[in-house]
């Protein structure tokens, strides 16, 4: 894939899509003004409503022989006036004072039955919950009926020569402990989280639509597949263009929309108050950055299977009421964020954004949702590159999905960086839906032993039998040379040390203790195991299943990128995420970056595995011997630890065996042929 | 300079291209004619690296499709009726964009694509939006698209077809011009007339296969018509009759 082509194609497409009025009004201006206005209406709608119960006096109907002194207390105390006075209730008191409601005669009825014994009179209070009117007025009087109730008591201990305070045993006072800012946080943490994916999925739908089923419409499409690029140059600079607009519209409209809920909230609800903090809008852009991710990959897929513009309207609404029902979780008040609802795609988005607005949302919560949804998007972005590959969807063939996904498209040998990165993903959410099962029935050993075998090497084989990619070669299954072997040593015996000297000084850091903590009582529970099966477990296994999955199968496809950057930075952010929370990818990824490195200078995988057994086998023996980590916090061993890391490291330099490679990209030739 | 090798190109039960074969020089103008549903673009598809043959080879300044789409490309100016301008792209950006896609300089970019717009007379709507322009215009905008990297192949399907005189007139002695300067035109035309003013050769193509080719005399003759009009409906209509 060529960047500057790519460049050039995202450059044209956004420019093409600004100059369309549709999509830039659906995607900025709709946006920017239905949501204040909705809100300050509704708003205004709701404080007038509330202005007008406060200031209107409630009528009451009052039948049978309620006591004077019981209506005074109401006329007076829930500013009431009694307009309805019958000595004798009706013969069916429930439907006249049912239609006296609806046809607002009166809020609502205090009924006494006649011959009601003297000493406590019953009072039933008809009122309809449905009838916003009726309802409000029902409190106030309830109220003042409850407060008299209570004077009454009063009055009659003390006139018995008793302390009124005795027949109160419980005084309870409820008290809400909600300040005005956590009401109104919670308040938009139910609308925020629906608006947001409504919003993204909206701001790209018409930009998808048109640069693919719209292209292939007017036939744009196929002049450009005249010319000398990919398809996947075609559809990265596409998924590009959408994506640049979907955020850019994300982040205009977010400021619209917490300005918008800023004073919805405080009309819908007195004496609550919203207010987006930077760190809040940053920490929640971030969030709905992956489903953006996803959302626009899933657009184009579906959208340039559509034949026209209008076809690519049916296609892609099940998909907006997809994320709309996603979105809809925010309001539903037992959704929460857990190992499960985490797990799912947009949901879990849904459920973030509401925890990060009431200020639940931990960063391992956040990582977790990251990492799945950033699988899902990339298996979105890497299936809507294979539809843009199919040339009877390009063409607007018939019946296009036969050819998209048919055994008939694989063709060549060996991995690529799309099959790669792919994989990775499969990888990640297999682990997550995976590791839940495991851990909930199987506990730490199962969970390891399953995670290991079944989700990083038996995968890993499959993809290479799937993808007829060679064992041997792809996954650098030779004998290091005697100076990688050298080298291999130095680097498992400093490593580990150096690894766990810079550990310790991430542990300075907000949060980090906390999740050390939690990671040393997983791995104190691997305590219970004896010395040789926790090293078959924490150590042996995840050396040989994680090497052949990260500086294998993942390492073997990013090569073929042509960069040997890309190949070792991009295995190690992929095998850094895999281990969640923000500290450890952080650790995991500098590792990975040693051993991705290793294993392309020493082009075998066996001293990657030789150092990923020495290190958590070190963390093992450590955990159960702490006396050992002592002599670490000594400068002089730290030094030594680094100087022989620096050695190995050094050595490993070109130690590979000297065999020639096969060509890994067809060179493309710059130059345009003249006549 | 393009050349089918017995390309056959198969939608399930339908044929849509049958072992079509031919070749057109430097300096040569084809012109391939046929009926509607002819597969006259399913064969210029596959020409231009596209469509995947299902069986056959193409190849255009001796690149073919298998692993060497991009050099063919490269090669070829490629215009069809699908081939579409963007309607909100003026026809000056249009020409930078596709320049650019075809990895031109962007220093030698600005002069080639002010060449074009003289050449094609394009000066009085290139910064136009091309969903303004007149259906002539749009295609003296395309065909100008399709020259912007100097190829040395141009397949041009119907490109006269509903202009008026004077455009078509215009556009036929653009194409003299490329041939005068040794590119190889294949030229897909209804308009018989245009066929015998400007090819040396024509292919006759009915039901996905090749009927026959040669110069118009050739064909007059083995058909027995005086004209090539004639000639196309004697053959076609035999084969309808058949």
């Amino acid at each position: 894939m060529r960047p500057r082509i790519v460049f050039h194609i995202f450059r044209k497409d956004l420019v093409e899509t600004l100059r369309d009025r549709r999509t830039v009004v659906m995607a900025f201006v709709v946006p920017a003004l239905v949501y204040p206005l909705l809100f300050t209406l509704l708003g205004s709608v709701a404080t007038d409503k509330r202005g007008e119960l406060e200031r209107t006096r409630a009528r009451v109907a009052a039948w049978g022989p309620v006591p004077e002194s019981t209506l005074r207390a109401v006329e007076q105390q829930a500013r009431a006036d009694v307009v309805d006075r019958r000595e004798q209730p009706p013969a069916e008191p429930e439907a006249e004072a049912r239609r006296l409601v609806t046809s607002k005669k009166v809020h609502l009825v205090l009924l006494t039955p006649a011959g009601a014994p003297g000493a406590s009179i019953p009072i039933r209070v008809l009122a309809d919950s449905t009838n916003v009117d009726s309802d409000a007025m029902e409190r106030r009087v309830s109220r003042a009926l409850a407060d008299h109730d209570a004077e009454l008591l009063r009055q009659r201990m003390t006139a018995l020569g008793q302390d009124a305070a005795a027949a109160r045993p419980l005084d309870v006072r409820e008290e809400d402990l909600a300040d005005a800012a956590r009401r109104g946080a919670s308040f938009a943490a139910a609308l925020l989280p629906y608006l947001l994916l409504v919003l993204v999925a909206t701001s790209g739908f018409y930009a998808a639509l048109d640069l693919t089923a719209g292209e292939k419409e007017r036939g744009t499409l196929q002049t450009l597949l005249t010319a000398p690029v990919r398809s996947v140059e075609i559809v990265a600079g596409k998924y590009l263009a959408v994506l640049a607009l979907t955020l850019a519209a994300t982040v205009c409209n977010l400021g619209s929309i917490a300005l918008a809920l800023a004073r919805g909230t405080a009309a819908m609800d007195a004496g609550a108050r919203f207010s987006l903090g930077l760190s809040s809008a940053a920490a929640i852009f971030l969030t709905v950055l992956p489903a953006a991710l996803l959302i626009v990959a899933l657009l184009m897929a579906i959208g340039v299977l559509a034949r026209s513009y209008r076809e690519g309207q049916s296609y892609l609404m099940p998909l907006l009421l997809l994320v709309m029902l996603a979105g809809f979780a925010s309001f539903l008040p037992g959704a929460e964020l857990t190992v499960g609802t985490a797990l799912v795609p947009l949901l879990n988005v849904t459920l973030l954004v509401h925890d990060i607005l009431v200020g639940k949302a931990g960063p391992t919560q956040v990582m977790i949702v990251w990492a799945v949804s950033l699988a899902w998007a990339v298996l979105g972005i890497l299936l809507a590159a294979r539809v843009f590959q199919t040339e009877q969807v390009l063409l607007s063939g018939e019946k296009p999905w036969r050819d998209i996904f048919s055994p008939g498209r694989r063709s060549g040998r060996g991995l690529t960086p799309g099959n790669a990165l792919a994989f990775a993903a499969v990888l990640l959410v297999l682990t997550f839906y995976g590791s839940a099962l495991f851990e909930r029935r199987s506990g730490v050993a199962g969970l390891i032993l399953g995670s290991q075998l079944g989700f990083f090497l038996l995968p890993s084989l499959l993809w290479c039998r799937l993808f007829r990619a060679p064992l041997a070669e792809t996954l650098q299954l030779r004998w290091p040379t005697p100076r990688g072997w050298a080298a291999t040593v130095l680097l498992a015996a400093g490593g580990w040390s150096v690894g766990a000297v810079v550990w310790e000084q991430l542990l300075r850091f907000p949060g980090a203790r906390a999740y050390s903590d939690w990671l040393g009582e997983l791995l104190g529970k691997q305590g219970q195991l004896g010395l040789g099966a926790a090293l078959l477990l924490v150590a042996f296994l995840p050396a040989v299943a994680e090497e052949v999955a990260f500086r294998g199968v993942v390492l073997a496809g990013l090569r073929r990128s042509g960069s040997r950057w890309i190949a070792v930075v991009g295995s190690a952010l992929v095998f850094g995420l895999f281990h969640i929370n923000p500290y450890h990818v952080l650790a995991a990824s500098v590792i990975g970056l040693l051993l991705g490195w290793v294993a392309l200078e020493s082009g075998s995988i066996a001293p990657g595995m030789l150092i990923h057994l020495v290190n958590n086998g070190a963390q093992v023996l450590l955990d159960r011997m702490p006396g050992l980590a002592r002599p670490l916090h000594s400068p002089v061993v730290a030094a030594l630890a680094l100087a022989t890391t620096a050695l190995g490291a050094w050595l490993v330099r070109g130690s590979r065996r000297q065999t020639p490679e096969p060509a890994e990209v067809a060179p493309v030739p710059a130059s345009v042929p003249r006549t | 300079m393009i050349e089918a090798r017995g390309v056959s190109k198969r939608y399930g039960e339908v044929v849509a291209a049958s072992e079509v074969s031919f070749t057109v020089g430097r300096g040569e103008v084809v012109g391939l004619l046929g009926p509607n549903g002819a597969g006259k673009t399913t064969v210029l598809r596959m020409l231009a690296g596209v469509l995947t043959p299902t069986a056959g080879e193409v190849r255009i300044a001796g690149h073919g499709t298998e692993g060497e789409a991009f050099e063919l490309k490269r090669a070829l100016g490629f215009l069809t009726g699908d081939t579409a301008l963007y309607q909100r792209l003026t026809p000056r950006e249009v020409l930078r964009y596709f320049g650019r896609l075809h990895e031109i300089p962007e220093a030698a970019l600005g002069a080639r694509v002010e060449a074009l717009v003289a050449r094609f007379r394009l000066s009085e709507f290139a910064d136009r939006p091309c969903g303004k322009l007149s259906a002539g215009q749009k295609q003296r905008a395309n065909i100008a698209r399709a020259f912007v990297h100097d190829p040395p192949a141009l397949i041009l399907d119907e490109p006269t077809t509903a202009l008026d005189v004077v455009t078509g007139r215009f556009l036929l002695e653009a194409f003299r011009e490329a041939r005068a300067a040794g590119k190889a035109i294949l030229f897909s035309t209804h308009v018989l007339g245009d066929a015998e003013a400007l090819c040396d050769r024509v292919i006759l193509l009915h039901r996905g296969r090749v009927l026959d080719q040669g110069t118009v005399a050739e064909i007059c003759a083995r058909a027995g018509a005086r004209t090539l009009t004639d000639a196309f409906l004697a053959r076609v209509g035999d084969e309808v009759a058949a």
